[in-house]
């Protein structure tokens, strides 16, 4: 860790001022600090934001608003988020530890740096930590790698969880500077890596991300994430997905759906296209099973995770049939 | 006072561990002591070119920089652990090598200087992958002077092993492969070094502390008996700490050149690359069985990784195939293949663990040839003595292990048939294997103090890893003794104590057991002779033979007198006593430990995920000397084999990198991982092995617990994985031709 400058700003203002070239926000350093070790990140500043007042977790008629600086584990705590989006709840509970969801915030959550190896060992060539070094992850151990979104750049997957659940449910990110404040759609928020993998999303120079607002949906309240690893608790998905459906149950069927999917993507995937075959259709195995079958068509694999197209259908059928039922 | 041996008593350094007052290796505190950081090497094979070190030296604190351009003068030792000395030249033989040493008042001053560190390399091919260079060359084996590792056993008439297989009614070929495995022992590899005059005291975590001594001073070139290791408890050792390994050796010589104690501590990365991992190897298994069941043939090959640098030079099937079966005709064939990777070294039963994984799983995929249940397989071919050599064991009941583990599991009611049993979307499978792993009946030394303060002091270099050593040696001591285990200590992990068994291979336990024993008679003799010659004892005059001891205390007619009062009478502070000479015994007997494994899987129909949630193990160790700590290691021992069996591997890529080189990318298994273990044993004395009947047990439970996960993976779902770690890709890659969900 290289020595730095610290600030304790008390107010968003102060802390943009404190902001420059060079400085990073701290809030619960769950990630920042780990990278700092391990001089990936060597900031000269660090603005440690936890004095700020983004915090509140609240329901109103435009929907949930989270501010940034609130914890994982309280937010999955809490009995609105729980009772109205439990896909949310379930995505930050499948996240890493207790402990560290106890210290990171949701903010850091969203701008979390990818858990590729290549990434954090600088004795290998990383495009998204030194732009133009190439990626050693194409010839290397590829097992954890994404397989969409993916460039000849890089193919580094996204970690969060709750981003995915997030991205299913159009939720936006409010955003600010020191001139101007800005929302913006999650999904957009996020790149895909293309030819500048060091370019994760839309977040400007001297911006801060101050809250999340998840819009109204009150099916969600029938949602779920499911999480498939290796190890069953502290780790990164191998295929996740949050999925909510709208059932008429009177008729069996699905009158709307939701589904995004994470441990595949450059960036948390949202399956408008499994959406679009689950409506209209009857909540059965074999609806569930038609509208997988093209998810991850256009996956683009790598030698070591040339089964994860697969294991997201098998996924996307097991939630969906927990969710929905089987006939 | 009823024995205390093989009760469930508390760990006496329970309190210590959980308060923290426990001292690991860097926790020892040390005046003045520099930080130290080491650099390495991000090629595999080359020459240093350049080091650019300016830049470094200038970062605060730092107070010297080692390369092999301004080397500090260690030497190799071939022959055990690492066969290179590191800065001695430019090569580089595998990646993350020790390059450079950073010295700096902090240790996180060391670290930043450390990382400003460049390099430029001359790059050679480096041979990172096994299956190129097979077949490799014969292993020579822990001991060259010793029989040969590659027994071979073929009935008259028979020429080779091939023709022993063809004339077999029935034969299975297995093929099983694994990566290297890391022992990523909790606490991660460091030294403190502290020079006084011409003597150095190191505190390391150390599996065997004089035998550290002695690989350091030899390193360092000057004296053992200048060399003190103190090492008083380990946060886990796994085999890697039983070598000394060369951080240890450049910290101290460090320490000696800028004259102030040096502390070094490797980060876990570097502990992963630079203490040891388990060899990636693959292995054959060729049975061939008559219908019956009865093994005609066993064939058993091998390939292991030995890095150029030196390592364990693994022999998986020595004592697993050499041992476990009756055959007529038997062949091992154990080769190694040089590579340019980290040294290698023993991991928890480092030889037994895969060779049980490849002889178990072949013997599970014979059953399902012969459509035989997998246990009476086992009984079928049942041994009383070792196959390849004849001889008899001390003990060996084993068949009462897979008729208690069974029952307790409820074998009888499995179903043979893969994939009938469902509960919801997951399928259900059960299967088993056998344990063994081979014991040491070896004479080491304790030496025992009675003191006038009423305590028994027990003192051997013998460090505790964590298993439960200091535990073990007080309830034996009280056992021999006859006073309260609160009044008994135990001084272990440090050379200057008498030099005693180190531990490793599963032999602390067993070796100290005994020499507590024996030597708690002769130290009783020498208090009854005390009490007779001692001035105002109440048994002054008397014959020692007309005294008896109970409990502390020494006895005759209506007098008595506790062991502290005599002692007080004779105005010492102790009365001594070492383990005299053993005899040796004359009876040419095999010792091993056994045991049944049973496990039972729950696989996802849907997405493959296989999840132990249920596992009974029965192991035969002889005598049982401390039930709590017992416990600990047969479950730990099983958390091993389920890590092996699921999640466990350390690919090493064509780089020379391990792709797995931390916590977050190396999968033990976590809590939810493990569901409750049933472990039992069975409690009676193996005298035919020690006096004591103890035989050692911490390896035991790692050999074929992960057969017995890949055996119940195959019963539930009729996929056989034989690559490990059995994950969740291998599954639903063949779920066309299995019980998984198709989709």
């Amino acid at each position: 860790m290289r020595p730095y400058d610290f600030t304790r700003p008390r107010s968003v203002g102060a802390a943009l001022g404190d902001a420059h070239e060079g400085s990073a926000f701290l809030a619960g350093g769950t990630t920042l600090v780990d990278l700092m070790k391990l001089e990936l990140m060597t900031p000269s500043r660090v603005v440690d934001i936890n004095r700020l007042p983004l915090r509140g977790i609240t329901v109103d008629r435009g929907g949930l608003h989270v501010g940034a600086l609130e914890r994982m584990s309280d937010v999955a705590d809490h009995q609105d988020v729980r009772s109205r989006y439990p896909m949310i709840s379930q995505a930050l509970e499948l996240s890493a530890s207790p402990q560290i969801r106890n210290m990171a915030s949701m903010g850091g959550n969203l701008l979390q740096r990818t858990r590729c190896g290549y990434f954090r060992d600088l004795t290998t060539a990383c495009n998204k930590r030194e732009p133009g070094s190439g990626c050693a992850a194409l010839t290397g151990h590829s097992r954890m790698h994404a397989v969409l979104g993916t460039s000849d750049a890089c193919v580094a997957t996204h970690p969060s969880d709750v981003a995915v659940a997030l991205v299913a449910l159009d939720a936006r990110v409010h955003l600010e500077s020191l001139r101007e404040k800005r929302t913006v759609a999650l999904a957009d928020f996020y790149r895909l890596p293309g030819h500048t993998p060091q370019v994760e999303n839309e977040l400007r120079a001297g911006e801060l991300l101050t809250g999340l607002t998840v819009p109204p949906l009150p099916w969600a309240s029938r949602s779920a994430y499911l999480k498939i690893r290796d190890r069953r608790s502290y780790e990164f998905a191998l295929a996740s997905v949050a999925v909510a459906l709208d059932l008429d149950l009177d008729r069996g069927t699905i009158r709307d759906a939701r589904v995004a999917a994470g441990g595949v993507g450059t960036r948390p995937w949202r399956l408008e296209a499994v959406e679009r075959a689950l409506v209209g259709r009857p909540a059965a195995l074999a609806t569930y099973e038609a509208a997988a079958a093209p998810a991850g068509e256009d996956a683009r694999t790598l030698p070591h995770n040339m089964f994860k197209p697969a294991l997201l259908r098998r996924t996307l059928v097991r939630a969906l049939v927990a969710l929905g039922g089987r006939s | 006072m009823s024995t205390p041996i093989g009760s469930d008593v508390a760990r006496v350094d329970g309190r210590l561990k959980v308060t923290g007052a426990a001292r690991y290796t860097a926790d020892h505190p040390v005046d003045r002591a520099a930080a130290a950081h080491v650099v390495v090497s991000a090629i595999a094979r080359g020459r240093v070119r350049a080091m650019h070190v300016d830049e470094a030296r200038r970062q605060p604190g730092v107070i010297a920089v080692y390369t092999p351009l301004a080397p500090l003068p260690i030497h190799a030792v071939p022959g055990f652990g690492e066969n290179y000395a590191p800065l001695q030249d430019r090569e580089v033989r595998f990646r993350g090598q020790i390059i450079g040493l950073v010295v700096a008042e902090t240790a996180e001053q060391a670290r930043d200087a450390a990382a400003q560190v460049t390099v430029e390399y001359e790059e050679a091919p480096a041979r990172t992958s096994l299956s190129a260079g097979l077949p490799g060359l014969p292993s020579p084996g822990m001991s060259p002077d010793g029989p040969s590792p590659d027994p071979t056993l073929l009935a008259p008439g028979v020429d080779t092993i091939d023709d022993a297989l063809r004339a077999s009614a029935v034969v299975v070929e297995t093929t099983v492969e694994q990566e290297a495995q890391s022992h990523v022992a909790m606490e991660p590899h460091g030294i403190t070094a502290v020079w006084q005059g011409d003597d150095l005291t190191v505190y390391s975590g150390s599996q065997a502390p004089q035998m550290y001594a002695m690989l350091l001073a030899t390193r360092i070139g000057i004296p053992s008996d200048r060399v003190r290791v103190v090492s008083p408890f380990v946060g886990g050792g796994f085999g890697s700490r039983v070598p000394v390994w060369s951080e240890a050796a450049l910290a101290a010589v460090a320490a000696r050149e800028l004259a102030r104690p040096v502390r070094l501590a490797l980060t876990r990365e570097q502990s992963i690359v630079l203490s040891g991992h388990r060899p990636m190897m693959t292995q054959r298994v060729r049975l061939g069985a008559d219908r019956d069941g009865t093994l005609n043939a066993v064939s058993h090959e091998s390939a292991a990784e030995l890095p150029a640098v030196g390592g364990w030079p693994e022999i998986p099937a020595t004592e697993t195939t050499g041992v476990l079966y009756r055959t007529r005709n038997l062949a091992i064939d154990q080769r190694l293949v040089t590579m340019d990777t980290p040294p290698t070294w023993a991991m928890r039963a480092p030889n037994e663990a895969p060779g049980a994984f490849a002889l178990e799983t072949a013997m599970d995929e014979l059953a399902v040839a012969l459509d035989m249940d997998p246990l009476e397989l086992r009984l079928r071919n049942y041994t009383t003595t070792v196959p390849s050599s004849g001889q008899a064991w001390t003990s060996k009941r084993l068949d009462e292990c897979y008729r208690i583990g069974a029952e307790r599991f409820g074998w009888e009611d499995r179903d043979p048939v893969p994939g009938s049993r469902v509960d919801g979307d997951w399928l259900i499978g059960v299967g088993m294997a056998s344990a063994v792993y081979p014991a040491h009946a070896e004479p080491w030394p304790v030496r025992m103090q009675l003191r006038d303060s009423g305590t028994v002091v027990v003192s051997a270099s013998t460090p505790d890893i964590g298993t439960g050593t200091y535990t073990v040696a007080s309830i034996v001591a009280s056992d021999a003794l006859g006073v309260p285990i609160e009044r008994v200590t135990a001084e272990l992990g440090d050379s200057a104590l008498p030099a005693s068994a180190p531990a490793a291979g599963s032999r602390a336990a067993g070796a100290l057991a005994p020499a507590i024993q024996s030597t708690s008679r002769v130290l009783i003799a020498a208090l009854l002779d005390l009490a007779v010659r001692t001035e105002g004892s109440p048994f002054r005059g008397l014959d020692p033979s007309a005294l008896t001891y109970r409990e502390g205390r020494v006895e005759a007619g209506a007098d008595s007198a506790s062991f502290a009062e005599l002692l007080g009478m004779a105005r010492l502070p102790a009365v001594e006593a070492t383990t005299p000479v053993a005899e040796p015994s004359a009876a040419q007997l095999a010792a091993h430990g056994f045991g049944a494994h049973f496990c039972e899987v729950r696989v996802n129909r849907f997405t493959g995920e296989p999840r132990v949630s249920r596992f009974t193990s029965a192991f035969d160790v002889g005598r049982v000397l401390s039930a709590r700590t017992a416990r600990s290691q047969f479950v730990g021992a099983v958390v091993f084999g389920i890590g092996g069996a699921l999640l466990e591997a350390n690919p090493v890529e064509e780089s020379g990198r391990f792709a797995a080189g931390n916590l977050g990318d190396y999968l033990v298994a976590v809590n939810a991982d493990v569901p409750p273990i049933d472990v039992t044993w069975l409690d009676y004395s193996d005298t035919a092995f020690s006096a004591t009947g103890a035989r050692g047990l911490g390896e035991l439970g790692t050999v074929g617990s992960a057969a017995a996960v890949g055996n119940a993976v195959f019963n539930a779902t009729g996929i056989r994985v034989r690559d490990l770690p059995i994950t969740l890709d291998k599954l639903i890659g063949r779920g066309e031709t299995s019980a998984l969900h198709r989709v």
